[in-house]
């Protein structure tokens, strides 16, 4: 009995050294991946103008996706960009500080998400297959959701003990239920024309961002090296 | 608060109450072209809107008020006759608005025919591999409104009936069937169209996917000088290799233009020769070259295929002719370059060479030489060392007047 449990302390000690490194490792793991994202750490100058060329890129199909849109849905749709309806993102970005307005950068991207998904449903029915606005739709949907984890990798980089909030619910509450023709011509006229406005403000966002949070970093880093 | 949950619930599907205030009917009909419509909209009470004040549009356009019915103080109608196909395939934006311009509602109308049955319909396979086909819509009311089309296709003695699903090759009115095709067994194919105001089927058409096949056009097609002929180029080409473990006797197609034409001009009978020999050509110009394939007989068949598409244009130029020797043969300079003139060289060319110079120069010798012209091609259009068929454009002038 003895020398059975004297054999079986070896194969303890490596279990549990097997089990330390594991859970060592899934700390780790889980320390560099968050909303289901991993990022590698990159200068945060270089990131931020990355983010700024892509965020430009969107914005500027942005403008030719909403005009294409309203060519599609007849005349009269000008309209229908005017009215207010309940639910969709609004354009502004929200916060006092840099962490707090990245952050806002991040959550209104994902935001739209369900959004566009929603309005290229409908328009596919609306639209003949060939239709240039479906494929327009579709690649505001891809770009965006890249630009979200653009986002969020810089914002782990630059505060990294601030953690980000559970994405939003993608469901019923966030996209409106079931609607007319008509209703669905002026919804997504109303999230296109705000996820122009808010592209544009992410713009001068990311520019005003880099300026202050890129330069305070290196900043700090010469300060600790003087200790 | 829970009063106010009960309030939320039974709120109509509308927008906000900051924008559809009211509710028009009916909502996104389908309607025949030439038919009539009354809709009607209906603004809530609480908005203080009457109705005398409302007016409507149609695709942005405003509806005369002579189309207009009060029905109450909230309520007012509008009646449309003959209406036309609808401007776009999401719909007619038939609006209500207040005075000041407002929308208040909304509706969408759908305004085409039920579909015709489909017609045209064509189906071809590229090597065997695959079938895309083809078809026209029947009527043209059917295409104001979302109209779907979808092929189907069963083997003719067995199987069962199975849907394309692939239409997005960027052209309307097409599908593509990737694999899974069997050979030696007639299909049966058809497409079905339906629409919000009714359906129509085509007429089935039977075919065996062995006798609908194209494949890509020649690659490596090569077009060069015949050392100095100035009115000759070879062209050379390779059999397409898709096809080439089925045994088939390709035919194929040229077709050459002049660099600055539209023209192009077709040789026919190539046959299954893998090149060809241009003949009658302008002198010191660039022609543009084309090749296209049959693949006649697959797996032994006798029945012509499809053609391919043109190969990519090749150029090439014939050389410039040698000045002439000085003497009196010579033609004049000033002369302009025409299909006489090219004649008229070739026959001082023979002259020199047969005629022992321009001396006995007359009609009779000209008639001599035209005899000798003829022979020469005879012997030139049989076969050759080289198996190259030779392909002339005959001259089309004779000299009149010329010099006794």
């Amino acid at each position: 009995m003895s020398g059975h449990v004297k054999n079986m302390c070896p194969q303890l000690t490596i279990s549990q050294a097997a089990r330390t490194l594991l859970s060592l490792l899934l700390v780790a793991a889980i320390d560099s991946v968050s909303a289901g994202v991993v990022c590698r750490k990159q200068p945060c100058g270089s990131s931020l103008q990355r983010s700024l060329k892509l965020t430009k890129l969107i914005h500027k199909e942005s403008v030719d996706l909403l005009k294409t849109y309203k060519l599609s849905q007849g005349d009269m749709s000008e309209l229908f960009c005017q009215m207010s309806i309940n639910n969709v993102p609004d354009p502004n970005i929200s916060g006092l500080d840099p962490s707090e307005r990245m952050l806002s950068i991040y959550s209104h991207c994902k935001a739209f998400l369900p959004h566009l998904k929603r309005v290229t449903e409908q328009q596919t029915d609306l639209q003949p297959p060939s239709s240039s606005l479906l494929s327009k739709l579709s690649t505001a949907h891809n770009r965006t959701n890249g630009l979200a984890n653009q986002i969020n990798c810089i914002y782990q980089t630059l505060f990294p003990n601030l953690p980000i909030p559970p994405e939003p619910v993608d469901g019923p509450t966030s996209v409106p239920p079931s609607q007319n023709v008509f209703q669905q011509k002026v919804y997504g006229c109303v999230v296109l024309k705000r996820f122009k406005e808010f592209l544009s403000r992410v713009t001068r966002e990311l520019r005003t961002l880099k300026s202050q949070v890129c330069t305070r970093r290196t900043t700090f880093a010469d300060t600790n090296a003087l200790f | 608060m829970i009063s106010m949950l009960c309030l939320m619930l039974f709120v109509p599907r509308v927008f906000s109450s900051s924008t559809q205030v009211a509710v028009i009917f009916p909502q996104d009909p389908a309607l025949w072209m030439g038919s009539s419509l009354t809709a009607t909209c209906t603004v809530s009470p609480e908005r203080g809107l009457h109705a005398n004040t409302m007016y409507w549009t149609l695709n942005g356009k405003r509806l005369p008020s002579s189309t207009y019915g009060l029905l109450s103080t909230n309520g007012l109608s509008v009646t449309l006759h003959r209406l036309n196909g609808s401007q776009q395939q999401s719909g007619d934006n038939l609006v209500c608005h207040s005075r000041d311009g407002h929308v208040l509602a909304g509706s969408c109308l759908y305004v085409g025919m039920p579909p015709e049955k489909p017609v045209n319909l064509t189906c071809w396979s590229r090597n065997t591999k695959d079938l895309s086909c083809k078809w026209t819509p029947g009527g043209r009311g059917e295409t104001f409104i979302k109209t779907k089309y979808t092929l189907k296709y069963k083997l003719r003695w067995y199987g069962r009936e199975r849907e394309c699903e692939d239409y997005s090759t960027g052209k309307r009115y097409t599908c593509y069937i990737p694999k899974d095709l069997a050979l030696f067994t007639p299909y049966e194919i058809w497409v079905e169209a339906s629409n919000q105001l009714g359906t129509a089927t085509s007429d089935v058409i039977t075919l065996d996917i062995l006798d609908v096949v194209t494949t890509d056009p020649p690659d490596n097609v090569h077009v060069s000088r015949v050392g100095e002929l100035e009115d000759q180029l070879t062209v050379r080409w390779g059999s397409p290799p898709a096809l080439k473990d089925f045994l088939f006797q390709a035919k194929y197609q040229i077709r050459y233009r002049l660099e600055d034409s539209t023209e192009w001009k077709l040789v026919d009978d190539v046959g299954n020769q893998t090149s060809c020999r241009l003949a009658g050509l302008r002198e010191g110009t660039v022609y543009f070259v084309q090749v296209r394939c049959n693949p006649v007989g697959i797996y032994g068949s006798r029945k012509a295929g499809i053609w391919s598409d043109w190969s990519h244009p090749t150029a090439a130029s014939t050389p410039h002719s040698e000045p002439l020797q000085s003497g009196s043969c010579d033609p004049k300079s000033g002369e302009q370059n025409s299909t006489l003139r090219r004649e008229l060289k070739q026959f001082f060319g023979w002259v020199r060479k047969h005629a022992c110079g321009c001396s006995g120069m007359s009609i009779k010798l000209y008639d001599q030489w035209r005899v000798w012209l003829q022979k020469s091609h005879k012997t030139r259009n049989h076969v050759g060392k080289n198996n190259i068929p030779f392909i002339s454009v005959p001259a089309q002038h004779r000299l009149h007047g010329y010099a006794q």
